[in-house]
């Protein structure tokens, strides 16, 4: 079975995000750049069904500029098989990705197509639901294990106040939550050998999606500082701060 | 007063303005400028003059072309150097580190930590492709980057990982295919490899030219005796590479852990206490034919300087983790009613931690690369083993001073570090060499 596996180059999660100063954008200036850490879950999630020999080919995707070549090849050291780059330098909004993604599925037919539930920059959460209506696809979101069963796949999803286990049928989407696994490290040689694998490189046109913004972004602050704390010199007056300040108790 | 040197300043700008060396280079009119002038106006003259030349070079014609970026110093990393960068120092951060304390108070490795590493398959990174393995060529510059990385972990059990590494790199680069078919598979197999290299003897003075550990041939193959000191693996280990004085050269001898005469004795030192450092003793070891590593192109020398340059890459490694641990401190520690960075005897430590460690790196990695190029590079390494045995002493007492009376504490990792990048200075014939 041939699973596709969709991967975004985004922030890395140890850097300390910094606003442009005139609040127009994130700064992206010298920041290093990592895989989402939720698409590097679906990757060890689909190395993981391979290694079980229920998958038999991974892909993996990217959409951005050029460098996210370099997120591609991390998921080839993790153990994806081949790789496709989207290429555009444009900015892009859910829908339009989702359009994209409709595109490769399309021509790749996979099995089962892996994603995270949200890239950790623009937090939006919505392709994967937006690729289900697109391609018609059943959709099984915020995932804390995926069974492979036959045509099916269970689903055991992370929701308010408890689990809940859907079955899918194949061909499904599945997007990753944060305690679906725990990726691996890329062994070193995996590194070396993930240079060999093949890397292809697209274009939105290729696919047939016009790539444009109907979003626009208007103001992005960083969050409040948050003030400086107080001492108090009793335990008597901290209860009466919390209950009549802070209003906590 | 003023006005007197003034005046002497004129005084010699005149002289000047007359003389046949500015005549000779054509600086009299401007020279006379100067002195008409004064100097504070003279000096705008000389500027506007420079700016005025520089403009006019911009205009001319057979103006330089584009450089090119080929030749360019570039230290830009390829792209799976950088991959396997970060992997390992993910992994020094969220392993490594975490293991680092412990395995210094126990000074023994802890339980599982050789077999969880070999998640990173640094064991098949040396063992060449067509014997199973995955190097696809010798490459000192990534080995370098990869005992930093493991160094920002801990400096101990990064020497204790690639320690083995060593051993098989040697093997593969000077071995013969006997040699390589015997020792090499060990390092494919599912339980990591025990081996070290054991150079350093319990000397005064000791100079790795000059050996004297002896082994001597026989009819059955070689016999080898002599002390070896600042061992690890608390005797554990499967295999030794000695270095020995035979046929009036230095050469390195393929030792079984478990041959008859070999002792080992637990020497605890002040670093590197996680690997269990100890002394080695080889009475009269009997050895195979097959035990001499190489022939008689072996470059000890190369041998020692690629050595070198890996101690050098580790301490990068711990003085790297130094720095990226006092930088927050000393700007989150307050004394005097603001963070201690703002005085300047505290912010120019950290900075010359910065430039000192930069320069280190710097000149190993243009080491490492003129040996990977397969360039002579003895004496890049020289001065890098020599920059770096002193920069990392100096950072390491530093940060345990910039913590002030927490870094003498084992409360904080800097103590740990001081000791462990005090090594450098102190083996292989130290920086007096």
């Amino acid at each position: 079975m041939k699973v596709l596996v969709a991967v975004k180059r985004v922030i890395d999660y140890n850097v300390k995000v910094r606003v442009k100063a005139d609040n127009s954008d994130v700064d992206l200036t010298n920041v290093k750049m990592a895989m989402n850490p939720f698409c590097e879950i679906a990757v060890e999630e689909a190395v993981r069904l391979k290694e079980k020999g229920i998958a038999s080919e991974i892909v993996v995707v990217s959409i951005g500029p050029k460098v996210a070549q370099e997120q591609i090849r991390t998921a080839l050291a993790l153990g994806a098989d081949r790789g496709i780059l989207i290429e555009t330098e444009e900015k892009l909004e859910p829908l339009t990705v989702a359009k994209l993604l409709k595109g490769v599925v399309e021509k790749e037919q996979p099995q089962i197509v892996l994603m995270g539930k949200q890239t950790i920059d623009s937090d939006n959460n919505q392709t994967g639901q937006m690729l289900g209506a697109l391609t018609g696809m059943p959709q099984g979101t915020f995932a804390s294990e995926v069974a492979v069963d036959g045509d099916k796949v269970n689903v055991t999803r992370e929701i308010d106040g408890g689990l809940r286990t859907v079955a899918l049928n194949l061909p499904a989407i599945v997007t990753t939550d944060l305690r679906l696994n725990e990726p691996r490290y890329a062994s070193l040689p995996n590194i070396m050998k993930a240079k060999r694998k093949p890397l292809d490189t697209t274009t939105p046109a290729d696919l047939g999606v016009e790539v444009k913004s109907t979003l626009s972004l208007v103001k992005v602050t960083p969050p409040a500082e948050r003030s400086a704390g107080i001492k108090v010199d009793s335990v008597a007056t901290l209860v009466d701060k919390l209950k009549n300040d802070a209003k906590v108790l | 007063m003023a006005k007197d040197i003034q005046g002497l300043g004129l005084g010699l700008a005149v002289r000047f303005s007359g003389s046949e060396f500015a005549k000779k280079y054509k600086l009299r009119r401007p020279a006379e400028k100067l002195a008409y002038a004064g100097t504070k106006k003279g000096f705008e003259v000389i500027g506007q003059m420079v700016a005025k030349k520089k403009a006019k070079k911009s205009e001319d014609p057979k103006m330089l072309p584009e450089p090119s970026t080929a030749g360019l110093f570039d230290l830009t990393l390829s792209e799976e150097q950088q991959m396997i960068k970060d992997t390992v120092r993910s992994y020094a951060e969220e392993v490594v580190r975490g293991l680092a304390h412990d395995a210094n108070e126990d000074m023994k490795l802890p339980e599982t930590y050789l077999q969880d590493i070999m998640d990173l398959g640094l064991n098949y990174f040396s063992v060449p492709e067509s014997m199973g393995g995955a190097a696809q060529s010798y490459s000192p510059t990534t080995n370098a980057i990869i005992a930093e990385e493991l160094a920002w972990g801990d400096f101990s059990l990064a020497y204790a990982t690639l320690a083995p590494v060593a051993v098989a790199n040697a093997i593969v680069k000077w071995g013969n295919q006997k040699q390589k078919e015997k020792y090499l598979p060990e390092y494919l197999a599912e339980t990591p490899v025990k081996a070290a290299i054991a150079v350093q003897e319990p000397a005064p003075l000791f100079d790795p030219a000059k050996l004297s550990a002896k082994a001597k041939k026989t009819k059955a193959g070689y016999t080898i005796s002599g002390v070896k000191s600042l061992v690890p693996f608390g005797g554990e280990a499967s295999m030794y590479l000695v270095a020995a004085r035979y046929k009036r050269r230095n050469r390195l001898f393929i030792v079984p852990g478990d041959a008859p005469g070999v002792q080992w004795q637990a020497a605890p030192a002040m670093g590197l206490r996680a690997t269990a450092t100890g002394t080695l003793t080889l009475d009269k070891v009997l050895l195979g034919p097959d035990a001499l590593l190489g022939d008689d192109s072996f470059n000890f020398e190369a041998f020692m300087d690629l050595g070198q340059l890996h101690w050098c890459a580790l301490a990068i490694g711990a003085c790297q983790a130094a720095l990226d641990y006092l930088i927050p401190y000393v700007n989150e520690r307050e004394a005097f009613g603001e963070p201690i960075s703002h005085r300047q005897a505290v912010a120019f430590m950290v900075a010359n931690i910065g430039i000192e460690l930069e320069s280190m790196r710097l000149m190993v990695w243009r080491a490492a690369a003129l040996a990977e190029a397969g360039k002579p590079f003895h004496r890049e390494a020289y001065l890098a083993h020599i920059l770096c045995s002193e920069k990392a002493m100096e950072i390491g007492t530093n940060a345990v001073q910039l913590l002030g009376g927490h870094g003498f504490t084992k409360e904080h990792p800097a103590e740990r570090w001081y000791r462990d990048l005090r090594v450098l200075a102190c083996i292989n014939g130290g920086m007096h060499l």
